[in-house]
């Protein structure tokens, strides 16, 4: 009990708490539940809780004002950190900073400022006293003191951190416009106009963009404009969300979470067997598979029963996910460490995935913010101590194979066909039947039966073709044992052994017997009330959905959801859309839905000057928000308004041209890189061979990682090299050559050409000024290329797109200027 | 509260320690301000790739030569990490070179390096360097990193953080590599990235052969002057969009655009060697058009004289597990030859005061022989390794620090890979517990959590 109670107390500042319980770490047994059930039946709800869960704003709230200036300035000595805790004091737990500490001090007396050891230290004059102390560089501003001292005055109530306490219902939860009615409530308050929507075209390229990666075809844009139907919006919603290409828009989101990649990343960065694990997360989204479900087969599909409607390999595929990790068999290694490297990989990653925490923290101290201990990490890992990973770390683990090889063996593996083939696979299966019987019924070796032995053949050959490899999971009888390693040292091995369990701040796994991922599995997202941490998992993934469509999340660390990332800004908004994911059986599909059908979602994202200046990081979604496209959705884009794009689902990776040399520093084996010659040339950017060590520079240019580790957000620079990438790389320069013949192609004279040009690229008409640019552009490029046929030959002879032999070459090159001028443009690859 | 400054920072898409908030603040400008006043503006890392023997280069052993062919105590070697020797017999084995004292200092320096020996009086040679890493690939990103964890910049990509670069039309650290063509261990480009620092700060890697840059050339077909009439019709439809829509990107898209096409000529004018003399090219040992550390070394006094902060090369090939003898006959005179040259052009340049060079690789090998392998060599060492360091605020003709009588552990004035990070940092004016990003939860910097110092020592 009491937690509800300690909500209370935020807003009832007069009455101290005397509640025991105001600790940051619930502890492990029975609490969490109860104190979940508190908050399930409304309690701060009830009392009478702002629809945002603030307080008024002269009240202190313990988790947005001052959590944060405790972890910044003080945590680091006086926090979790059992290790390194200073005098005996922690200021994470109410208990730890109201009692004495061993030299008699109270850092705290509600309610009483100057009588509180912890104000006269960040007061005091002496150096030598001074808390937090200079030499930590992290001095307390007046303000942050004067806050301090406000909420001590207050009774110094405390709230659990926010991510562990349970998500409280908005009023309008689940009934249509509740979104809205939460941001626009907010808004009146602080007196901000919201924006209007933003024009048709506008939201036809924003949710093109944002759900498919790809910008919308000038037919699509003119057919939403003359779609007169009141619901045509919510129609071109539900249409793109079923295409196969939001499936693979969400791969790429999913993938740099699991830091999925084509190579093991370590020394030799050999390819590895992965791309089926990359096409049944495309085949998930596709058939919008529960995310629970879909969490439950990447941890413990190896362990768990196929649910009604699976195909049987589907649980192997997904348990490649375990098998995602940087790996190496580099000479000389150390069996123990790179034991260790792996564990500590794996529960960073998994914490930051589904917890939207960081344990990795934990390896070598108790966390120093947040409420995770060593012990808590390494009992994470035991989680995954019977995987069967580690014959490519012994000499000879795999007998005398070779594995400098491409691909390596990282075994176990198993050969599969990807989610996309088995139709295909199935043909093919009832072809060779039909051929083997027909084959045995013959007797003899007529010509007939000559040639159907070739046709068989032939299917066999297509068959095995479909055939690719996956590391996949498999379960060690026993698993190994695991030791906490005091400061992470592998080769201290005088720890405790330790068992599998989650951090003991979020509860327990009741477990008769060893825990299993299996367990670990439901865990993650079984309701509170059930011992598990759903309604964390489906903030920190609702989150995550709701930055794919606006920029940012409504908690602006989508990786961090600990003291120091950023409290939400929108505590209400996040807990309504992780409670609607979860309500919605999970489905990721049906929460993008709402999201984006959202007034929110439509507002422009050009605001007055003022309504920018009052928010200029728009923290209260008045607007929408900008921003260039993700890497593969600049590739993409390029492709699609060129024609070139190939809509083939799934399959081998795809190398795209690429600088010769690029991999000369690769080893073990030295490889050199052929860019396919076929159409995987044109395949999205999802597809691209991704090389750990040598991340294409295409890619590399406009900030895709390089999947080493879990990436939730990516950067978004704006460099001079993504501009050499836009004027030179050959993938552009042929995509602009295409683009100029699509443009040729199509009735008219230059005016009406340019403005198909523009079109295709930014979905809107030139003005006069524009028209007038890519005029002058176009003369000078004609006069050009008419005066050096030979230079107007080797453009268009740029990559290995047929060139349209129709189309006079010199013209072709002139009006490849124009296309190369639209596919450098801003706008062409910014989502507004 | 500082809120409004968090969402000023927050809408960069970054956050950012005091050091490099001016930096963003003063884009624009050429430099960042630094903590205190610089002894150095630029770095030349040149890093040995594979791990050279400290025993035949920079760290004289006689004791462990009268031990050669012995077993070595077992109260060393006992419960330490061993790489490819595990389960095999150790057993010493000396120094394969001569060492000759040089200069006025009478700094040792092996028989291998006669022109960095002669130039001793500059030299600080750390020889009680120690990793955590025994693995080249980890130990590599350990050197950069200070840390084995992937996903972190690198030092080139913290100190252009910290200081931006000078360079008008050149990135701020820049990467070359080269090899003497047997079958060196790889290098990941890992080791130049920027971590979860801004991207604009990532290494770029010049190539000798071939493009200098990804993209700097223009397509087949396209003139310069065409290249230019593109990048300005492309400019003038930004700028009037950028009329009437309030988009700092786009005003951002426009600098970028005219540097990029800057770069398309300053890069290939950077590359092409041809006015040096041949007294200079000799000096290095440098070949136009070939990737050798000659020409690199030579490519990196260019790099810092047109104001690039940070300059990395990897010379790879120093892994002799087998075949020391030859390998390093084979290796070492063009590396002494780039590396002194390199030293005494930038001194007669007057490039050397403000030019902190750093010679060394990701660890050492060890006192015992590993003979598996033919001819004999020895296993990786992170134990006790050397570093030359040389140029701006470094004091030259000093050894600082010492194995132990075997060359297996740093045993006085140990200096840890962070402690050279700190002194690195703290010589281009930046103060290492100052440098700092803020990244899961902490104010995260080059020398990561534990205690690091500045070695005082080698300072001038």
């Amino acid at each position: 009990m009491g937690h509800g109670a300690t909500a209370m107390s935020s807003m009832s500042p007069r009455s101290p708490s005397a509640r025991p319980s105001d600790r940051v770490g619930v502890p492990a047994v029975v609490p969490a539940t109860v104190l979940g059930l508190a908050w399930l039946l409304g309690l701060g709800w009830l009392l009478g809780l702002g629809p945002m869960g603030g307080a008024r704003a002269a009240d202190p709230d313990f988790g947005r004002d001052v959590r944060p200036i405790l972890a910044r300035h003080c945590f680091a000595c006086h926090g979790p950190d059992a290790h390194d805790r200073r005098a005996g004091l922690r200021l994470d737990e109410r208990s730890g900073a109201l009692g004495a500490t061993p030299s008699g001090a109270r850092a705290i007396v509600p309610g009483d400022p100057a009588a509180s050891a912890l104000v006269q230290r960040i007061r005091a004059a002496d150096a030598d006293a001074v808390m937090p102390p200079p030499e930590t560089n992290r001095p307390l501003g007046d303000a942050e003191k004067e806050l301090l001292e406000r909420w001590i005055a207050a009774g110094a109530p405390y709230t659990l951190p926010w991510a562990l306490e349970s998500p409280r219902r908005p009023a309008a939860a689940g009934e249509p416009g509740w979104i809205d009615a939460l941001l626009e409530e907010r808004l009146l308050a602080e007196g901000i106009e919201p924006v209007a929507e933003a024009d048709a075209v506008t939201l036809v390229r924003r949710l093109h963009f944002d759900l498919l990666g790809l910008p919308p075809d000038p037919a699509d844009v003119a057919a939403y404009l003359a779609d007169t139907r009141p619901d045509r919006y919510e129609r071109l919603v539900d249409a793109l969300l079923a295409s196969p290409r939001h499936a693979e828009r969400m791969a790429s989101w999913w993938l740099d979470l699991v830091r999925w990649a084509d190579t093991v990343g370590y020394h030799g960065d050999q390819d590895h067997a992965s791309s089926p694990y990359r096409d049944w997360v495309i085949a998930a989204f596709l058939a919008d598979l529960p995310f629970d479900r879909f969490t439950a087969l990447q941890i413990a599909g190896d362990l768990l029963e196929p649910a009604a409607g699976e195909h049987p390999d589907d649980r192997l595929l997904a348990s490649a996910y375990h098998r995602l990790l940087q790996t190496t068999h580099e000479g000389g290694l150390q069996l123990a460490e790179y034991r260790a490297i792996y564990q500590a990989d794996r529960v960073r990653n998994f914490s930051a995935v589904w917890l939207g925490a960081t344990l990795g923290c934990a390896q070598c101290h108790d966390h120093k913010y947040d409420p995770f201990t060593a012990r808590d990490f390494y009992a994470l890992g035991a989680f995954f101590a019977d995987i069967d990973d580690e014959k490519h770390l012994e000499k000879g683990g795999f007998g005398e194979r070779n594995l400098n090889a491409l691909p390596t063996f990282r075994g176990p593996e198993m050969a599969l066909v990807g989610p996309f083939d088995r139709p295909e696979a199935a043909r093919l299966d009832e072809r060779v039947a039909r051929l083997e019987a027909d084959l045995a019924a013959a007797a003899d070796a007529d010509a007939e039966s000559a040639a159907r032995r070739a046709e068989l053949e032939e299917a066999r050959r297509l068959r095995a073709a479909l055939t690719r490899p996956l590391m996949v999971t498999s379960a060690l009888d026993v698993p190994r044992p695991t030791r906490l390693l005091a400061r992470g040292d592998w080769m201290d091995e005088a720890g405790p052994l330790v068992e599998p369990a989650v951090p003991a701040a979020l509860g327990r796994i009741d477990a008769p017997g060893r825990a299993s991922r299996a367990d670990l599995a439901r865990w993650l997202t079984a309701p509170r009330r059930d011992g598990g941490v759903g309604e964390l998992t489906a903030r920190v993934t609702a989150n995550r959905l709701w930055a794919l469509c606006f920029g940012a999340g409504p908690c602006r660390s989508l990786a961090d959801f600990g003291a120091q990332g950023e409290p939400p800004d929108h505590p209400a908004l996040l807990d309504g859309l992780a409670l609607d994911l979860i309500d919605g059986g999970w489905s990721v599909r049906r929460l993008l839905r709402t999201i984006v059908t959202s007034r929110a979602y439509r507002r422009a994202s050009d605001a007055p000057a003022a309504t920018v200046a009052r928010d200029p990081d728009n923290r209260l979604l008045a607007r929408q928000g900008r921003w260039r496209l993700p890497a593969e959705g600049v590739r993409d884009t390029a492709l699609a308004v060129s024609g070139l794009l190939v809509e083939r689902l799934g399959g081998e990776s795809a190398r795209p041209y690429q600088p010769a040399g690029y991999y000369r520093h690769l080893n073990f084996p030295q490889r050199e890189y052929a860019a396919h010659d076929d159409d995987r040339q044109w395949r999205r950017g999802l597809y691209v061979h991704w090389q750990r060590m040598f991340l294409h520079p295409q890619l590399l240019a406009f900030d895709a990682p390089n999947r080493e580790e879990c990436t939730a957000e990516r950067a978004r620079s704006n460099t001079p090299r993504a501009a050499l990438v836009l004027l030179n790389d050959p993938t552009f320069v042929e995509a602009a050559r295409k683009l100029a013949e699509r443009v040729l192609r199509e009735p008219g004279d230059d005016a009406g050409r340019i403005g198909a040009l523009w079109r295709r690229a930014v979905s809107r008409e030139p003005d006069a000024a524009e028209r007038a640019l890519l005029a002058g552009l176009l003369e000078r490029a004609r006069r050009d290329y008419a005066a050096d046929p030979a230079a107007a030959g080797a453009l268009v002879a740029t990559g290995i797109a047929p060139r349209d032999g129709a189309l006079d070459p010199a013209e072709t090159a002139a009006w490849t200027a124009l296309a190369r001028a639209v596919l450098n443009l801003h706008e062409t690859f910014a989502r507004y | 509260m500082d809120m409004p400054r968090r969402t000023f920072l927050g809408r960069a898409g970054i956050s950012l320690g005091a050091a490099a908030l001016g930096g963003l603040l003063a884009r624009g400008r050429a430099q960042a301000a630094p903590h205190h006043a610089p002894a150095a503006d630029a770095v030349i890392f040149v890093c040995l790739a594979g791990g050279p023997s400290h025993l035949e280069t920079f760290d004289p052993k006689p004791r462990l030569a009268a031990l050669d062919g012995q077993d070595m105590p077992a109260s060393v070697t006992a419960g330490r990490p061993i790489a490819q020797l595990q389960g095999a017999r150790l057993v010493c084995l000396g120094p394969r070179v001569g060492f000759t004292r040089h200069g006025a200092s009478g700094l040792a320096v092996s028989d291998h390096f006669p022109r960095l020996g002669a130039l001793a009086d500059r030299l600080a040679i750390v020889r009680s360097m120690v990793s955590e890493q025994i693995n080249h690939d980890p130990a590599h990103t350990f050197m950069n990193c200070g840390t084995a964890l992937s996903g972190r910049p690198s030092m080139g990509a913290w100190v252009t953080y910290g200081l931006g670069s000078a360079a008008d039309d050149l990135p701020g650290f820049v990467v070359m590599t080269s090899k003497l063509g047997r079958n060196p261990q790889p290098i990941a480009s890992r080791q130049w990235h920027s971590g979860f620092l801004p991207g604009r700060f990532q290494g770029v890697e010049l190539a000798t052969t071939g493009d200098p840059l990804h993209y700097v050339a223009r397509p087949a077909g396209v003139s310069a002057a065409g290249q230019r009439d593109l990048v300005d019709a492309v400019a003038a439809l930004e700028r009037h969009r950028l009329e009437r829509l309030d988009d700092p990107e786009l005003a951002t898209r426009i600098a970028q655009y005219e540097l990029a096409f800057r770069m398309q000529t300053s890069v290939p004018a950077l590359a092409d060697l041809a006015g040096e003399t041949a007294g200079t090219l000799a000096l290095y040992g440098a070949e136009p058009g070939k990737a050798t550390i000659g020409t690199n070394c030579l490519m990196a006094r260019r790099l810092v004289e047109r104001g690039v902060r940070f300059v990395q090369l990897y010379h790879s090939d120093w892994d002799h597990h087998n075949g020391i003898d030859g390998f390093m006959a084979e290796i070492c005179p063009p590396t002494d030859r780039a590396v002194a040259g390199l030293i005494a052009d930038l001194a007669r340049r007057g490039l050397l005061e403000r030019t902190l060079v750093i010679v060394g690789g990701e660890f050492g090998r060890t006192p015992m022989a590993q003979a598996n392998k033919g001819p004999v060599g020895r296993d990786h060492h992170c134990a006790g390794f050397s570093m030359v360091l040389a140029g701006g605020g470094i004091r030259g003709g000093i050894a600082h620090g010492a194995t132990d009588d075997l060359g297996y552990d740093a045993v006085e004035e140990v200096v840890h890979v962070r402690d050279l990070h700190a002194t690195m940092l703290h010589l281009l004016g930046l103060d290492h517990a100052r440098l700092t990003f803020p990244f899961q939860g902490l104010d995260a910097r080059l020398t990561g959590v534990l205690p690091a110092r500045v070695v005082r020592g080698i300072l001038a």
